[in-house]
């Protein structure tokens, strides 16, 4: 070891020791890091947390170097504009090259972070005062103020004349610029996801809003740490953002590229030939740990899977003891953990077990098939049925096939019957929208961000396109949940709309998705979050 | 002869036009609407009438054939659902790269299949023969996907000799032609195995070797000449199962070719780019069959068109 590393080594124990002692914050570590020339070794130093394979964030030292190939379950499919898409692959790489104004960088979705907002806030039930960063440049040029802000939210919340597909999940939100660095935001009506909303609203520049649609859905132009050099349909190429007010990342180039099948991706990193591999099957598991240079980093993902109802058609419409019986005659334990394994968790909730405000709901609808019985009888089926289409997906799902033939199996032994249909993704959404398949069933999911509202305003708010929802208490409930904005507040809300869900059993919740990535020992850094979001900076490659 | 060329390339018409008509119906006959697979979960069905307005399935059937036909003599097969690229565009940059994995995986298909082949008549009945079979057996019953795996695992993953995915290089196409190649090889190997059989007891040959020409030039000559005839018929046959098979090889090896470009079509619903991969697979199919029955006329002088 030479002088140098023994001097780097004695102040990085040093610093480390205060950090853990709280003698720093971290952000004082690693100011005092860089400010001793050592945050080259910090990625290996600062202990991870939950979901991560390294530190959450790290400024960036010495010129960006290595190139990371990063090989993705799901294809780019939809365009550059942040808001009008609501593709998780998009938002998943989108998080390399643009910034939001709040960050949820930790698996902890109650405690956002700064981001491009030094600070923030609240100043009525309706506004929000944010200060922002100074000397943040965009990768076109432009300087970052508050007019950027202002443009992004009320774009992306629907406050404006475009159409855009992100308004869903918020309410129309105006912005005031107090000075350049000093943004005042004010909510149509109360609405208590606001930080958590900014954590997944990338900022962009008030100058391409106000170019239009089009050259933002061509190009995307962040403040992230890197930028798009290459986009081609199956593999986008990024470079580091030199310019990056973190600093720059130390991964010099890094590659997002779509390979569908799962052994190709697992062959492709057991060579060699990639870094880093996405939606790793258990089943490859093994094979993964027996490798010393791998790392293999499993998470609960924020995603429901559940069996889907149509609740607009017969004969679950209008019938919540026909749902229930689904719900117990189905061994969700062994779906979990016999069929899809990994990080999976039975689901404890209509909303994923580590969204904020989730809480298990009793009874645990375990597997009883004679309950179940009983219910069918008192819905209307005593002789047995009824009878419906079991739809479940190829190539989305993992095991999709056999997990659906598994719970038809379970429903058949409480005399349902149940015609399986096995189709790919297209098909399904037809069947879905279809309005001649009545009382189908699909094995299907939903992800969120981790706030209650996305995914219960989507799947369970009238008019429910995906769900055919129409339950005006519901309605009622999910709407005071997204205007409580005082944590008891919502805590209360959402626990009766648990509750209400979870009795008349719109859908069945099966379990929550294994995400599991793999990459190679020499990349640290890499953070992986419940909310599938893998962030590459401050990664870095040895 | 031009008589027959003209007959030739009119059936040749008839079948490409046979092929895409029914792939313009079939597509459309599949459960999937390409227009809500574009937009997002929640999309209000006025945007989604928006998206099947501007990709133009929302026309009635005929018109969308109608127009796709008047595209076809430009050149024209369309743009792409997915990123609005034209889809003759995306095929020219696909297509080379499974031709050429389909040219050499014959290549080195019907030369291997040759030697044991040959090798196996010569020696009829003999451990090299039962070896041969044996061989031929083996490689019958191995499906291709799993073969592609196996290979990738112990040359790339454990040896690392070759690469495990992608077209980056000669020692790239190692190992999606070996899969490929052992596919093709059961039924090129019986058959080049039993029409040399047939053509070793052939009344020339033996007339040959009555008057005395060395055995090299009997069997270079006399025999070769005639038993490659069904090889040939063969070669043009297998051209489609190298296209259909290409599917799976490209998608094991990420092989940048038409057949990951087809089948992400399909899942997609991108009906532009279904229809033109189908209608390329089926001219590249039919023209090499034809030229297969050009070669055939060449080596048989009995055959006169």
């Amino acid at each position: 070891m030479d002088s140098q590393h023994e001097r780097d080594e004695q102040i990085l124990e040093i610093l480390t020791h205060k950090l853990r002692t709280g003698g720093l914050s971290r952000r004082q570590f690693i100011q005092a890091a860089a400010l001793f020339g050592v945050g080259g070794a910090l990625a290996a130093c600062v202990p991870p947390t939950a979901g991560q394979t390294g530190a959450p964030a790290v400024t960036g030292a010495g010129a960006p170097t290595g190139t990371v190939r990063f090989l993705v379950a799901e294809s780019f499919w939809a365009n550059w504009h942040p808001f009008l898409h609501t593709a998780q692959i998009q938002n998943r790489i989108q998080r390399q090259i643009f910034d939001r104004l709040v960050e949820a960088e930790t698996a902890d979705f109650s405690k956002p972070a700064p981001m491009l907002a030094t600070s923030w806030r609240q100043l009525d039930a309706l506004t929000w005062e944010l200060k922002l960063k100074e000397g943040v440049k965009f990768h076109g040029g432009q300087e970052f103020t508050a007019e950027d802000a202002k443009a992004t939210v009320e774009l992306a919340s629907g406050a404006t004349d475009v159409k855009v597909n992100t308004a869903a999940r918020w309410v129309p939100t105006t912005g005031e610029v107090v000075d350049k660095l000093t943004v005042r935001f004010k909510t149509k009506e109360p609405f208590g996801p606001f930080l958590l909303q900014l954590t997944v609203t990338d900022v962009v520049s008030a100058a391409d809003v106000n170019k239009g649609v089009e050259p933002m859905k061509a190009a995307p132009n962040g403040t992230g740490p890197f930028r798009v050099v290459t986009d081609e349909k199956d593999r986008k190429v990024m470079e580091a953002f030199s310019g990056y007010w973190r600093g720059a990342p130390r991964i010099k180039t890094l590659t997002w590229e779509f390979i569908q099948d799962s052994q190709t991706r697992l062959s492709a990193l057991l060579a060699g030939q990639a870094q880093v591999i996405d939606r790793v099957p258990p089943e490859h598991f093994q094979a993964l740990k027996g490798s010393p240079n791998l790392v293999l980093t499993s998470v609960t993902g924020l995603e429901n899977v559940n069996l889907w109802i149509r609740q607009d058609r017969p004969p679950f419409d209008g019938n919540p003891k026909l749902r229930q019986a689904l719900a117990w005659s189905i061994d969700r334990e062994a779906l979990t953990k016999n069929l899809v394994g990994g990080a999976s968790e039975t689901a404890l909730s209509h909303l994923p077990n580590r969204a904020l405000f989730a809480a298990p709901q009793s009874p645990k609808y375990t597997l009883d098939p004679e309950r179940a019985k009983k219910l069918l009888a008192e819905a209307g089926f005593a002789s047995g049925g009824p009878e419906f289409i079991l739809w479940g997906t190829t190539g989305f799902l993992p095991r999709a096939k056999d997990v659906t033939e598994a719970i038809a199996d379970n429903l058949k032994k409480v005399g349902m019957k149940p015609t399986v249909t096995i189709t790919d993704v297209a098909a399904i959404i037809d069947a879905l929208f279809s309005k001649d398949k009545p009382g189908s069933v699909f094995h299907l999911s939903w992800s969120g961000n981790g706030d209650p509202h996305v995914s219960l305003a989507t799947l369970y708010r009238s008019p429910g396109a995906w769900t055919g929802a129409h339950d005006s208490k519901l309605d009622d409930l999910i709407d005071s949940g997204a205007r409580a904005t005082k944590d008891a507040d919502r805590v209360a809300v959402y626990k009766e709309v648990q509750a209400y869900l979870w009795e008349n059993m719109p859908h069945v919740p099966l379990y929550n998705s294994d995400f599991t990535i793999a990459h190679v020992k020499a990349l640290s850094g890499l953070r992986v979050l419940p909310n599938f979001n893998t962030y590459f900076y401050p990664a870095a490659l040895a | 002869m031009t008589a027959h060329l003209a007959r030739r390339t009119a059936q040749m018409l008839l079948v490409v036009y046979g092929v895409v008509t029914l792939t313009f119906i079939t597509v459309r006959l599949v459960p999937g609407d390409p227009a809500r697979l574009m937009e997002p979960p929640g999309t209000p069905e006025t945007i989604i009438q928006l998206v099947r307005q501007q990709i133009g399935t929302d026309k009635p059937l005929h018109v969308q054939y109608g127009d796709f036909l008047a595209g076809l003599p430009r050149g024209d097969l369309g743009k792409s659902f997915r990123g609005g690229r034209p889809v003759g565009e995306l095929i020219a940059a696909y297509l080379p790269n499974t031709l050429l994995l389909g040219i050499v995986a014959m290549a080195v298909a019907t030369a291997l299949a040759s030697i044991i082949g040959i090798g196996a008549a010569l020696r009829r009945n003999s451990v090299v023969d039962r070896a041969a079979l044996f061989l031929v057996a083996v490689a019958q019953s191995t499906p291709n996907f799993w073969l592609g795996v196996m290979l990738v695992l112990v040359f790339a993953v454990q040896l690392r000799w070759l690469p495990a995915i992608d077209m980056s290089g000669p020692e790239s196409f190692v190992l999606p032609v070996a899969t490929l190649a052992v596919t093709l090889l059961p039924l090129l190997v019986r058959t080049v195995r039993q029409s040399f059989i047939d053509a070793l007891g052939d009344d020339h040959v033996r007339a040959a070797r009555a008057r005395g020409i060395p055995e090299h030039r009997v069997l270079l000559i006399h025999v070769l000449k005639v038993a490659s005839l069904p090889l040939v018929t063969l070669v043009g046959l297998q051209a489609g199962f190298v296209l259909g098979g290409s599917v799976v090889v490209e998608s094991i090896f990420n092989w940048p070719g038409i057949g990951t470009l087809a089948l992400k079509a399909i899942q997609d619903r991108d009906f532009p780019m279904i229809q033109g991969t189908v209608l390329v697979i089926a001219i590249v199919f039919t023209l090499v069959n034809f030229v297969v029955d050009l070669v055939y006329a060449a080596l048989d002088p009995r055959i006169r068109y």
